[in-house]
C-alpha cells in the first residue's frame, strides 16, 4: 500500500460523495442521508475557491494510478458543477422528502456527482475514462428513477447511446494512449496530432463526447431523458452533466496543432444542433422538453465556439466556451428548478417564481446587464468567421422564443390549488441559482473573456445584445395575437422515426424466419436476421464433435499450406 | 529452495479427495469439514508462496516416475497466478456447494471427484514439464466427468459422453503433439526450454498447430467448443468452476505455457503462428457473444459468454508483447471471479426461485437483492464498465494490440463489448426494472437463504470490482500479471 502523494483535497472532493452515498446503502443511516446531499460536493468547492494550482495528487494504489490535478479551466469548471449539484442537492432534500426509492436515489445521486467531479481533475486518461463511465452511467439510475413507462422507454435510448459513446471513447483513448505511450492526458492530446489512426481517433473522441453534450444527430437522448428524471435530477444533468461532454472535448482535441478540418466539422454540427434544437423545442408543449431542446441549441454554440478555436487562438476561445458553460449551467439548473417550483405554486406564489424564470431566460438569450450578455459577449469576440459570427447572432432570436415558449408553457402548469406554495429551501436554492447565473460572469468575464469588463458595456456590445432578443420578443408576441397551430413532434424527434423504421425491419426479418420455425428467437431488434440463421444452423453441425475436429484439422492444414506459401 | 511446498499442495486437495471417497454417504460433518480443513489449508500456503516468490524464493520438487520420465512441480510466479485463482475460488465454491447440495444424494461421490478436479488444475498450474502438464491434464478430464453427470438423467449422461468425446480426442492430439516434440528434443522442461530452432519450420509449425488442436478443446476455441454449452446439464457449483476455473482456464493456461514456456515468444513470432491464432481466438470472442445474444437460458447464455470471454485470455497470449500478455494474463483472474459470480447467483436463481430463463428474472431484482447486485456488478463488468475489472482487460488488450501494430484487434474489443452489451444489459434491466411478483418481505428472505449460499457470490463480485479500483495495487491480479511478465518474458 502507497500513501497517496500531494494534496489530499482532490482525493477527498471525489470520495465524500462516495461515503454519503454509502450512508444510503446502511440501513441505519439511510433515512438520514437525503439531508446530506448538499453537502456531498462541498470539498470540491472548497477545492475549486482555494486548490493549489498545477500540483498533482498521485494514488498509485487505485485503478492504474489515479493522478489529479487542478489546472486552468478545469477549476472553473469544478466550481460552478460543484455549486450547481449542491443547489441541486438542497433542492432535492425538499422535493425529494416524501417520494418512494430515496435510498437509490441518493446511491446514485451520488455517485454521478463523484464521477461528474472526476471528469474535470483527472490528470491521467484511465481516471477520465472511469469518471466519464460513471457520471454517463449512473446518470441513467437518476433518468429511470420515477419508473414510468416514458421514463423507461428514454432510459432505453440513453443506455443504447451511451453504451456507443462510451465504446467510441474508448477506442480513441486506446490509439491515443498506445500512440503517447503515456497515460497522462496532456501527452495524449499531443501524440494524437501524429498517431497512428489518430484522425480516426479524433473523430471518435468527437462523436463520444459530442453525444455526451447533445450534439446533432447523437442528441435524441437528450429530449427524452432531461424531462424523464426528477427535477432536480434533471437540473444535474441539463446543467452539469452535458458538461462533461463540452470539457472532454476541450481536454482531448489537440487544438495547437490545428485540426482545421475537424473544426471545420465541429462548427458545423454546432451551428446545426443550435438552430435544430430551436426548431423541434418550439413544438414542444412539455416545459423540461423545451428546456432539453435549448440545452441541445445552447451546447451547439458551444460546440461551435470549441471548433473555432483549433487554428486561431486556442487558449482564449476555450477560456470563452468555460464562460459559456459556466452561465449556461447555472441558468439551466435554475430553470428546471423553476419548473418544480411553480407546479407546486398556486396562482399567486407563481407570479414571482415566472418572473424570475422570465429574466433567467432573458439572461440565456444574451439580455444587456444579464450574466448571460456576458458570457455572449466573451464569444463573438473570438469568432473571426463573419458568416459564423452573424450565425451565432441570429441564433439570439431563436433563443429568445424558444424560452418564450418555455415561459408559457410554464404558466400552464401552475397548480390548480389556490394557495399552493413550494417549500421554502426549494425557492431557497432555485434563487441562490439564479443569482448565481445572473452575477457570476461579471467576476469571472476579465480572466475568461480575456477582455476589459467596459467591452461589455460598449455601447455597441449593448445594442448587439438587444436587437436579437427584441426581434424575438416581438415575433413571440406576434406569435400570441395570431396563435397558430404548431405541429407537435415528439419527445426525442428523430428517435421515432429511427425506432419505427428498426421495428419495421425486425417485423421483416420475423416474418422471413417463420418458416424455420425451431431456430431461437433473438433477443434485440434485430438486423441480422440471416447471420442468425447461419450460425443456428452452423451450430447443430459443430454439435457433433466429429465434425468439430475435422474443421479444426482442415484450417489448421489451411494455415501450414499458407505459411509455407510465405 | 523449499521442495515441501508444491508437495503440500498437492496434497491439500488430493488427500480430502481420497479421505473422502472413504466417507460415508451420511457422515456429512466429517465431509464438510475434511474440504473445507483443505481449503483454508490450500489457501494458507498459497499465501505463504505469494510472499515467497515475490521475494524471488524458488519452490520446486522433482521425481522420477518412470527412469527417464521426470515429474516436476514447481511453483513459479506465472502458476501461482493459477494456483491463487483457484484456492480462492475452490474454498468460496465448496462453501457455496456445501449450501447447494444439502440434503442432496451421492455427495460423498461428489466432493471427492471435486477435490480431485482441484488437485488436477492444481498439478497443470505447478506442472514444470510437458510429461507432468499432461498426466495432470488427463487426471482433469477425469474427474470431472462425474460431476459433469452428476444428476444422472438422461441429459446430463449425454452432456457427459459429448464432454468426454471432445475431450479425449483433444487430449489424443496433445499427446501426440508432445510425443512428436519430445521425440525430436528429448524431455521439455519449462523453465529450461530446449532450443528448438534446429528443427526444420514446418514441422514446427505443425507441431505447433497439434498443441492449439490439443488444449483448444478445453479452452473452448472455435469450432471446438461445442461440449461446453451442453455441459450446463451439471449442477450449478461444478458449472461455476468447469467455467472459472478448472477446465476452460486449464486450457487457457495450457495455451499460454505453449506459447511462452515451449516454444517461446520468439520462435512463434518466427514461425509466423501467432496472428492466425489470434485471428482465431478474435473469431470465437465474437461467435461466443453472437451465440450468446441467441440463448433464452441463463446458463446457457453464461456458458457462450465463456467461449467468448476465454479467448481473450488467447488473444493477448497470440499478439505477444507486454501488455497483450498482461491483458490475457490479468483476464484470466478477472474472467474467473466475475464468471464463478455469475454461474453462483444462476445457481441461486434457478434452486431458490425455480428461474432458468431469462424472462423469469423480472423483477427478481427486489425480491433478492445481494444475489441480482453481486450478478449485475459481474455483468457490468464483462462488458469492461469501469472500474469493475473487466475494463482493465480490455485495456491491456487494447494497447497490446496497438503496440503489435494489429490495429483490427480494438475493433473486435468493441464488437464483443457491445454484443455484451446486448446480452448482459437485458437482464440486468429485467431485474431491476421489469415489474415482477408483488413482494412478500417474509418471502425476499427465505429466498435469500442460507447465508453460506449467498456469500461466495457477493465475496466473488466485491473482488471482481475490488481487482479494477485497486489495480494499482502489487498484490492485485494486474500487479501479479505485471510481476510475470516483468520477470519471465520482458525482463
Amino acid at each position: 500500500m502507497t500513501f497517496p502523494l500531494g494534496p489530499l483535497l482532490p482525493l477527498i472532493a471525489l470520495i465524500a460523495p462516495l461515503a454519503i452515498g454509502l450512508l444510503a446503502a446502511i440501513p441505519a443511516t439511510r433515512a438520514r442521508s437525503l439531508a446530506l446531499l448538499p453537502l456531498a460536493p462541498l470539498p470540491a468547492l472548497a477545492l475549486a475557491f482555494f486548490g493549489t494550482q498545477d500540483e498533482t495528487t498521485l494514488a498509485p494504489d487505485l485503478l492504474l494510478g489515479v493522478t489529479l490535478t487542478l489546472d486552468g479551466n478545469a477549476r472553473y469548471f469544478l466550481g460552478f458543477v460543484a455549486l450547481l449539484w449542491m443547489g441541486a442537492g438542497l433542492y432535492a432534500t425538499a422535493y425529494m422528502r416524501d417520494k418512494p426509492k430515496i435510498a437509490p436515489f441518493v446511491g446514485f445521486w451520488c455517485m454521478t456527482l463523484c464521477g461528474n467531479l472526476g471528469v474535470f481533475l483527472a490528470a491521467d486518461i484511465i481516471t477520465f475514462y472511469v469518471s466519464f463511465a460513471v457520471v454517463s452511467l449512473c446518470a441513467y439510475l437518476l433518468v429511470v428513477h420515477d419508473g414510468t413507462q416514458r421514463a423507461l422507454h428514454a432510459g432505453i435510448v440513453y443506455i443504447v447511446l451511451a453504451v456507443l459513446g462510451e465504446t467510441c471513447l474508448l477506442l480513441g483513448f486506446l490509439i491515443g494512449a498506445a500512440a503517447a505511450d503515456s497515460l497522462l492526458i496532456v501527452d495524449v492530446r499531443i501524440a494524437l496530432t501524429d498517431a497512428p489512426g489518430g484522425e480516426a481517433a479524433i473523430a471518435l473522441l468527437i462523436v463520444g463526447f459530442g453525444l455526451k453534450a447533445g450534439m446533432f444527430p447523437f442528441h435524441v437522448w437528450l429530449p427524452l431523458a432531461h424531462p424523464a428524471a426528477p427535477v432536480p435530477a434533471s437540473a444535474v444533468l441539463s446543467g452539469a452533466i452535458v458538461k462533461a461532454g463540452i470539457f472532454g472535448l476541450m481536454q482531448f482535441l489537440p487544438m495547437e496543432s490545428g485540426l482545421s478540418l475537424w473544426g471545420a466539422l465541429l462548427v458545423i454540427t454546432g451551428l446545426v444542433s443550435a438552430y435544430y434544437g430551436v426548431a423541434v423545442g418550439l413544438t414542444q408543449r412539455n416545459p423540461k422538453s423545451v428546456l432539453a431542446y435549448s440545452t441541445i441549441s445552447q451546447m451547439g454554440l458551444v460546440l461551435a465556439l470549441i471548433g473555432a478555436a483549433a487554428g486561431a487562438t486556442p487558449a482564449d476561445n476555450l477560456a470563452a466556451a468555460t464562460l459559456l458553460s459556466l452561465h449556461h449551467g447555472f441558468a439551466k439548473g435554475a430553470l428546471f428548478l423553476s419548473v418544480g417550483i411553480v407546479a407546486a405554486s398556486g396562482r399567486r406564489a407563481a407570479v414571482p417564481a415566472l418572473a424570475a424564470a422570465a429574466l433567467l431566460a432573458l439572461s440565456v438569450a444574451g439580455f444587456p446587464g444579464t450574466g448571460g450578455a456576458l458570457a455572449k459577449a466573451a464569444m463573438k469576440a473570438h469568432i473571426a468567421d463573419p458568416i459564423v459570427y452573424w450565425l451565432v447572432t441570429l441564433s439570439a432570436i431563436g433563443t429568445t422564443l424558444l424560452l418564450a415558449r418555455f415561459v408559457m408553457t410554464l404558466a400552464a402548469q401552475v397548480s390548480a390549488q389556490e394557495r399552493a406554495r413550494p417549500s421554502p429551501i426549494m425557492t431557497a436554492s432555485f434563487v441562490a441559482l439564479a443569482v448565481a447565473a445572473l452575477v457570476s460572469p461579471w467576476f469571472f468575464f476579465t480572466d475568461l473573456a480575456g477582455l476589459p469588463l467596459a467591452y461589455s458595456l460598449s455601447a455597441s456590445s449593448i445594442l448587439n445584445g438587444l436587437w436579437p432578443v427584441l426581434v424575438g420578443g416581438a415575433i413571440a408576441a406576434a406569435f400570441l395575437r395570431i396563435s397558430p397551430s404548431v405541429p407537435s413532434i415528439p419527445e426525442g424527434d428523430l428517435v421515432t422515426p429511427v425506432t419505427k423504421w428498426l421495428r419495421r425491419l425486425d417485423g421483416a426479418a420475423r416474418r422471413g424466419r417463420s418458416r424455420l420455425e425451431d431456430l431461437p428467437r433473438p433477443d434485440p431488434g434485430v438486423l441480422a436476421a440471416p447471420l442468425w440463421r447461419a450460425a443456428s444452423v452452423a451450430e447443430r453441425a459443430f454439435a457433433r464433435w466429429s465434425f468439430a475436429g475435422l474443421l479444426m484439422a482442415a484450417g489448421a492444414l489451411g494455415v501450414l499450406i499458407a505459411l509455407s506459401l510465405q | 529452495m523449499n521442495t515441501a511446498l508444491p508437495v503440500l499442495l498437492l496434497a491439500t486437495s488430493l488427500v480430502p479427495a481420497l479421505v473422502t471417497f472413504f466417507l460415508r454417504e451420511e457422515s456429512e460433518r466429517k465431509r464438510n469439514a475434511v474440504n473445507l480443513a483443505g481449503a483454508f489449508a490450500k489457501l494458507g500456503l498459497v499465501v505463504v508462496m505469494l510472499d515467497g516468490v515475490r521475494r524471488g524464493e524458488d519452490y520446486e520438487f522433482r521425481f522420477a516416475f518412470v527412469p527417464g520420465l521426470e515429474m516436476l512441480l514447481q511453483v513459479d510466479a506465472l502458476a501461482l497466478l493459477f494456483v491463487t485463482l483457484s484456492a480462492f475460488l475452490w474454498l468460496l465454491t465448496t462453501i457455496y456447494a456445501i449450501a447447494y447440495f444439502r440434503g442432496g444424494s451421492d455427495l460423498s461421490r461428489f466432493f471427492g471427484f471435486f477435490s480431485l478436479c482441484v488437485a488436477a488444475t492444481t498439478g497443470i498450474a505447478l506442472s514444470g514439464t510437458l510429461i507432468t502438464f499432461f498426466i495432470f491434464y488427463e487426471l482433469l478430464t477425469l474427474s470431472t466427468w462425474p460431476l459433469v453427470v452428476h444428476k444422472g438423467d438422461a441429459k446430463s449422461l449425454a452432456a457427459g459422453r459429448r464432454y468426454l468425446a471432445y475431450t479425449l480426442a483433444g487430449s489424443a492430439v496433445l499427446l501426440l503433439a508432445i510425443v512428436w516434440l519430445e521425440s525430436m528434443t528429448g524431455p521439455v522442461e519449462f523453465a529450461a526450454p530446449s532450443d528448438l530452432r534446429r528443427l526444420d519450420d514446418m514441422t514446427l509449425r505443425f507441431v505447433f498447430a497439434l498443441f492449439v488442436l490439443g488444449i483448444g478443446v478445453k479452452a473452448a476455441i472455435f469450432p471446438l467448443h461445442g461440449w461446453l454449452p451442453t455441459a450446463m446439464a451439471a449442477p450449478a457449483p461444478v458449472s461455476a468452476l468447469l467455467h472459472a476455473v478448472a477446465v476452460v482456464k486449464a486450457g487457457a493456461f495450457g495455451i499460454v505455457r505453449v506459447i511462452y514456456d515451449v516454444f517461446g515468444i520468439a520462435l512463434v513470432a518466427e514461425l509466423g503462428v501467432g496472428l492466425p491464432l489470434a485471428f482465431v481466438a478474435s473469431f470465437t470472442i465474437l461467435y461466443g457473444s453472437v451465440r450468446a445474444l441467441q440463448q433464452r437460458d441463463i446458463k446457457k447464455r453464461l456458458a457462450y459468454s465463456t467461449v467468448s470471454q476465454v479467448s481473450y485470455i488467447i488473444l493477448g497470449a497470440a499478439l505477444a508483447g507486454p501488455f497483450a500478455t498482461i491483458g490475457g494474463l490479468v483476464h484470466l483472474v478477472h474472467q474467473g471471479l466475475m464468471k464463478i459470480t455469475m454461474f453462483f447467483c444462476a445457481g441461486i436463481f434457478a434452486e431458490r426461485a425455480g428461474i432458468t430463463s431469462i424472462d423469469g428474472l423480472a423483477g427478481m431484482g427486489r425480491r433478492m437483492p445481494w444475489t441480482a447486485i453481486a450478478f449485475s456488478v459481474a455483468a457490468l463488468g464483462m462488458i469492461g464498465v469501469p472500474p469493475i475489472a473487466g475494463f482493465v482487460t480490455k485495456w491491456y488488450l487494447g494497447i497490446g494490440a496497438l503496440q503489435a501494430g494489429q490495429t483490427w484487434v480494438i475493433a473486435v474489443l468493441a464488437g464483443s463489448a457491445l454484443l455484451n452489451a446486448a446480452y448482459f444489459l437485458p437482464l440486468i434491466y429485467r431485474l431491476w426494472y421489469q415489474p415482477g411478483e408483488d413482494i412478500v418481505r417474509a418471502d425476499a428472505q427465505a429466498l435469500e437463504r442460507p447465508l453460506a449460499l449467498i456469500a461466495p457470490p457477493v465475496v466473488t463480485a466485491a473482488a471482481a470490482l475490488l481487482a479494477g479500483l485497486m489495480a494499482g495495487l502489487a498484490l492485485s491480479p494486474l500487479g501479479w500479471a505485471t510481476l510475470i511478465v516483468e520477470r519471465t518474458y520482458w525482463p
